[in-house]
């Protein structure tokens, strides 16, 4: 082993145990706290959304403005938008991309002190839909559009 | 290895949008290296945490479905002089961390 990658990596690790130990890193009590790692792993649709919110039963709904480019010139950066301030008592946005190996993308969780809003960017394989699910008030709906991908994002 | 975050954000009735942009490669684990055949290790930020005056707001997931350089935008209740506070962490245990004072 070469001395500075050595010296490198035990930097990094010790860097990191002392933000656990300062308390950076403690995950919230309010919310949920753990990477809910079998949900991003989900090959299917039906799967992830049952492993996120424990059902597939999504109603479409016109209270969810999601906004997605018609055409993504470059699937690896798709800019995604899903208001939802409309719906009162949004308790989670999650966004997914219907076709990619693992269609999960991103999941929000809100306190009592956001707004059911976010915006972000996403990678897309190929063409398909963008589906936001949104969590409000123990019930689940969606909105979703098609996003045809001209240069693929995931892979290559 | 911290993670840098740019910060903006401004109240405006009491909601602030807050938006953040993030450096780091978010390297999913699926993109092969042609050169070795075998694919890049995963390295990407899974859990981002959004507070304002050291109160949760946002908690998000995230996968290495979310592009590099991730730009997010969220809205939260706040007014001028609160204080946002944006943390996450990478699967590989990197971290990161700004302070937002609204303006």
């Amino acid at each position: 082993m070469k001395r500075r990658s050595f010296l490198k990596g035990t930097l990094a690790t010790g860097a990191a145990a002392v933000a656990v130990n300062a308390g950076l890193l403690t995950p919230s009590t309010v919310l949920a706290a753990d990477w809910n790692k079998g949900a991003f792993a989900a090959k299917s649709m039906d799967d992830a959304l049952n492993a996120v919110y424990g059902s597939t039963s999504v109603a479409a709904s016109g209270d969810i403005k999601l906004v997605a480019p018609a055409i993504a010139e470059n699937g690896a950066v798709t800019p995604i938008t899903v208001d939802a301030s409309g719906v009162s008592g949004v308790e989670s946005i999650a966004i997914f991309a219907s076709k990619n190996p693992m269609p999960l993308a991103c999941e929000y969780a809100f306190g009592a002190s956001a707004e059911g809003y976010v915006s972000t960017r996403i990678k897309m394989g190929e063409t398909q839909n963008v589906v936001a699910v949104v969590k409000a008030g123990g019930k689940l709906i969606k909105a979703e559009q098609e996003v045809k991908v001209t240069i693929g994002g995931c892979g290559g | 290895m911290s993670i840098k975050i740019r910060m903006r954000g401004k109240s405006k009735g009491g909601v602030a949008e807050i938006k953040a942009l993030i450096k780091h490669k978010m390297e999913s684990g699926a993109r092969m290296n042609k050169a070795t055949g075998k694919p890049y290790p995963a390295e990407y930020i899974d859990m981002v945490h959004v507070t304002v005056n050291g109160n949760q707001a946002v908690d998000a997931q995230w996968s290495g479905a979310v592009s590099a350089n991730p730009y997010m935008a969220v809205k939260v209740k706040a007014n001028a002089g609160d204080t946002v506070v944006v943390k996450l962490k990478d699967n590989t245990g990197a971290t990161g961390e700004e302070t937002l004072v609204l303006k």
